[in-house]
Formats: structure tokens, sequence, C-alpha cells
């Protein structure tokens, strides 16, 4: 088994949301403990997240895009962050699920500089480090309907751009969807072998040079004029 | 990455104290009449007392240092936990030895513990490199200069100590430790060079287009396929953990400056020094001060040139 998540960066506008929900459920859950934050209402507010989102623009004006980037654990089949923790505190399970045993972690930061991803960050309240945990204490709780047990980010994205599921199993909707799509992982060159799959932006309709404006007006008016002169 | 201190410290004091203990043992092993007994104990002591100091600010780094008895657990994968194995392994075959030479012991136990002294401060100089080499995501660390570094810096330093030794209880053998010395202090000035000379290039650094996954073009047909990223938001207001740990930056022209100064401290006036063949104590000692404060200046630069890949999803437009 291999849960992750597909994201998909066509429809993603960069809400926020996702992380918004990711703190909001985590905050109180027994699997990462609280996700501290510092000074939240001073001047300088910071903390910890499990899912940061930024933003790119790829390409040159006018033929450039904005990509909204969420990201979080990639929840890796071949992940140095278990393999680099001296205590045994970060490990992966049959699931593939890579979390982090809070009564085992020294804080170290071994495992944040190993990841290429920066998808863990030390609790300075804790000292231990945290992660993305996949919400499983909800994906496997049956006392919520079967709709819900998924991540709180997925649940929580108006635009639908994130999907949760099995990336084993390749009838499942986030392999066929991935498949279908060209999904991606991020730089599979450092070998980590991530779970979590992107989607690429879709073809976007071509922009207008200056030419291509007055070609298009020139037509515009010739077929106007035309029935006229006709006449 | 972040210059921590502690761990600054940590890597010089007890490179400096390893790289003595081996080459204390091994002088012992190979040429025991160079050194009285008085010296070779004490000489190991000071090294374990070196490697005692640097892991106790080791532990200063832990956020959480009531967990880190269990880092001994992971030994098949961890390099962090080879060295704390080798380290706890070293401590107690070192002050065996160090008993045994304060005893006046002649037997082949004192043999087997000098070469497993010997062995074991290798063993641990390699694990602390490797933390740093065995990490994919910065370039600077993952190359064979580092363990390269790691081994010869520490030697030199241990060297000059060994130098310090020589002059103050085996006076006419003395100058035999200043040629070991200059030799070690090359070969480590080469290793430094080396490593600075492969950090240079940037053919081979990740971009952050690679990070995000546009490095050939946004996928499918469509006018976005020049390839050419850059951030326009992080998402945060202020200062993150990611920022924070990975985000230190330092000017070209103070590096610059640094590595001068690096170069200058921890082998120009150590080296100087030995060429002029002043077997005395008192030299030696500052010599060996000296290349010590250069070698904390070296092994800031090596953290704070080190990039990690959080960078790019941070703006960078390579690391």
């Amino acid at each position: 088994m291999k849960l992750g998540l597909l994201i998909d960066l066509d429809t993603c506008v960069g809400c926020h949301a996702c992380a918004i929900a990711c703190k909001e459920w985590n905050a109180s859950s027994k699997v990462s403990g609280a996700l501290s934050d510092y000074e939240p209402f001073g001047a300088e507010p910071s903390g910890v997240w499990f899912n940061r989102v930024r933003h790119y623009e790829v390409g040159d004006y006018p033929a450039s895009k904005t990509i909204n980037f969420p990201l979080s654990c990639m929840h890796c089949a071949d992940a140095d962050c278990v393999t680099v923790c001296p205590t045994g505190a970060s490990y992966r399970r049959a699931d593939g699920i890579v979390l982090v045993d809070q009564d085992k972690c020294m804080g170290c930061n071994l495992c944040a500089w190993a990841c290429p991803y920066g998808s863990r960050e030390l609790d300075e309240v804790s000292g231990t480090m945290k992660k993305c945990t996949l919400c499983v204490d909800r994906i496997y709780d049956e006392l919520l309907a079967p709709e819900d047990r998924q991540p709180a980010c997925v649940l929580a994205c108006p635009t639908h751009a994130r999907l949760f599921g099995d990336f084993d199993d390749p009838d499942s909707e986030v392999a066929r969807v991935s498949a279908e799509r060209g999904g991606f992982g991020l730089m599979p060159e450092l070998g980590y072998a991530p779970v979590n799959r992107y989607l690429p932006p879709r073809q976007a309709p071509p922009v207008l040079g200056e030419d291509d404006a007055r070609a298009l007006l020139e037509r515009g008016l010739a077929s106007l004029a035309s029935p006229v002169i006709r006449r | 990455m972040k210059p921590a201190l502690s761990i600054i410290f940590f890597t010089v004091s007890a490179g400096a104290g390893l790289g003595l203990l081996a080459l204390i043992t091994l002088v012992g092993l190979v040429a025991p009449a160079s050194l009285p007994p008085h010296a070779l104990w004490r000489g190991a002591l000071l090294g374990l007392a070196l490697v005692a100091a640097g892991l106790a600010a080791s532990v200063l780094h832990l956020a959480n240092p009531r967990q880190a008895w269990r880092s001994f657990v992971r030994v098949r994968t961890s390099w962090l936990s080879r060295e704390a194995v080798a380290a706890a392994a070293l401590f107690v075959v070192g002050a065996g030895y160090v008993l045994l030479v304060a005893e006046g012991y002649r037997g082949a136990l004192r043999v087997l513990l000098a070469l497993a002294t010997c062995i074991l401060a290798w063993v641990v100089q390699v694990c602390t490199a490797m933390i740093y080499a065995s990490l994919k995501p910065i370039r600077q660390w993952r190359t064979r200069w580092t363990p390269a570094n790691y081994l010869l810096l520490g030697h030199w330093s241990g060297a000059l100590l060994l130098c310090a030794l020589a002059g103050a209880y085996a006076q006419p053998r003395a100058a035999a430790f200043l040629t070991l010395a200059t030799i070690l202090g090359f070969a480590a000035l080469a290793a430094k060079l080396g490593y600075w000379q492969a950090i240079g290039g940037v053919a081979h650094a990740p971009t952050l287009e690679r990070a995000i996954g546009v490095a050939e073009g946004v996928r499918g047909p469509g006018p976005v396929s020049v390839a050419h990223a850059r951030l326009l938001d992080t998402g945060h207001s202020h200062g993150t953990f990611l920022t924070n740990e990975f985000g230190f930056r330092v000017a070209q022209r103070h590096a610059r400056v640094l590595r001068g100064a690096a170069l200058a401290l921890g082998f120009g006036l150590p080296l100087a020094w030995l060429v002029t063949g002043d077997t005395r104590w008192q030299p030696a000692l500052a010599a060996a001060a000296c290349c010590i404060i250069g070698l904390l200046i070296e092994r800031w630069l090596f953290f704070a040139e080190a990039k990690h890949t959080v960078r790019l999803y941070h703006g960078d437009p390579r690391t």
C-alpha cells in the first residue's frame, strides 16, 4: 500500500484552505501532538505547519503562468528521513505513511536535513520533529462517515484540487487520474521515490500578440463590411 | 545551513581529539621509544577530553536531550547512531588504554587496546563526516571530499597537539613529530582546497524549475514552454523553522575573507612555524590553538556555504 495525495496544479487556486484545515485538525491530534505557534498575535507570528502553499510564476510574460504550489510530506517509499533517524522515532508504516513517534524523538534535526522538500518542522515547544500524518487519525476512523475518512486538506479544498488514495492500487482514483494526466513526483533524481503526485497545469488558450490582434480585427471588420459592400 | 555553534565546536574539538588519539596510539605501537609513557597516557587523556567536550557541546544542539540515550539503537541505517555507538566504545577502550599505560603495563592487551583506540578514532571521524556526506539534498556536503576533509583536518590539528606533547616530554626526538605534522598539514590543505574547488561548480546544481517539476516546461502542448520559474510568494509573513534552519546566507565577499582567515590561521601560520623547526612546546601549543581557531572558521563556512534544496522552494534559482 502506498497512501498519498494527488495535487492538481491546474485547479489549485492557492487559497491556503488545505493548510488551514491541516493546522486546525492536527492542532489537537494525538498522533503528532499540538502544532505550536510562536507569538500568534504578536508582530512576527510563526509556528509549525505540515502543509505550506507557495506561489510561483513559470515562463516569461506574456507566455507565463502562475502556479500555486501546496507542499507537504511526500510519504516517500525510500525515505531518508527514516533511515537517518538515530533513535528510531521516524518510521514508515505498512500502508506507506511516514510518522514520527513523539515519545522517542530527541530533536536532532537530522531528518529535516535529510528531507529535500522541507516537509518536517521542529516544534520548539515540545522539542520534537513534527510532520504530516496524512490524517492517520481520520482516514481509519470508523466513527466518521465513509466520505469523511480522508485527510482534512482533501476535504477542505474548494476546487477539488486534492485527491487521496492508494497509489499502489492501479484501479484507485488517484492512480488512474495520475496516469491519465501525467502526474509527476518532485525531484525523483534524488532517489527518495516520493509517493505524492502533482498534475501539471493544462494547456492554456494562446495569448495574442500585437500582430495577431490586428489580423483578427481586420478579419472581423472585413466580415462586417463585406455584406454591405456586396449589397 | 544555519551554522550552529554547538555542532561547529563539537566537530572541531572532537576532530582534534580523535586525530590526536589515532596518532598517539599509532606512535605508541610503531615507535614506542619516541614518546615516554607519561607523554603517551597524558596525550591520550587529552584526546579523550577533547572528544568529551565536543560530545557535551553536541548535546546542546538537541531540542529534546532527554531522549538522547535512544540514539544508540539505529546503527543499521543511521550514521549518527553509528557515531554515538563508536564514540561510546572509544571512551571505554581509550580509558582502558590510558590506565594500562599509566600503570606501566606492557603486554598484549595494551597493544590490542592501542589498536582498538586508533581504529575507533578513525571510525568515529568517518561516521561524523558521513552524517553530512550522506545527505542527498545538500550538494555541498554530498561529496567524497567531506570524509577526506574530516579525517585529514582532524589528524592535522591532532598532530600539532602531538608536537606540543613531544616538545614537552620527548625533547631530543621531537623533530620527527614536526615532519609528521608538516606532511599531514599539506595533505589537509590539499583536501580543503579540493573541497572548495569541488563545491564551486554549479553545473549539476538542482534548480527551482526541477524542484517544482517544470524543468521541461509546463507539461503538455501549450504556450508556456520556456521553463523559467520564479517565486511570487512564500505564503508566510515571517520566519519559519525552514527559513531559520536552511535560509542562512553568507555574502560572497564575506565568504572570501573568511576563507582567507581559515587558510591563514588553520594552515598558513602553523605550517610557517613547522618550517622553522622550533621544537619547544610553547610555540607548538600556540600553533595548535591557532590551527583550531582557523578550523572553527573553516567549519562555520562548511555549514554557512551549504545550500539545502528547501531553499529552491523559497525562491533560490539553484542550490
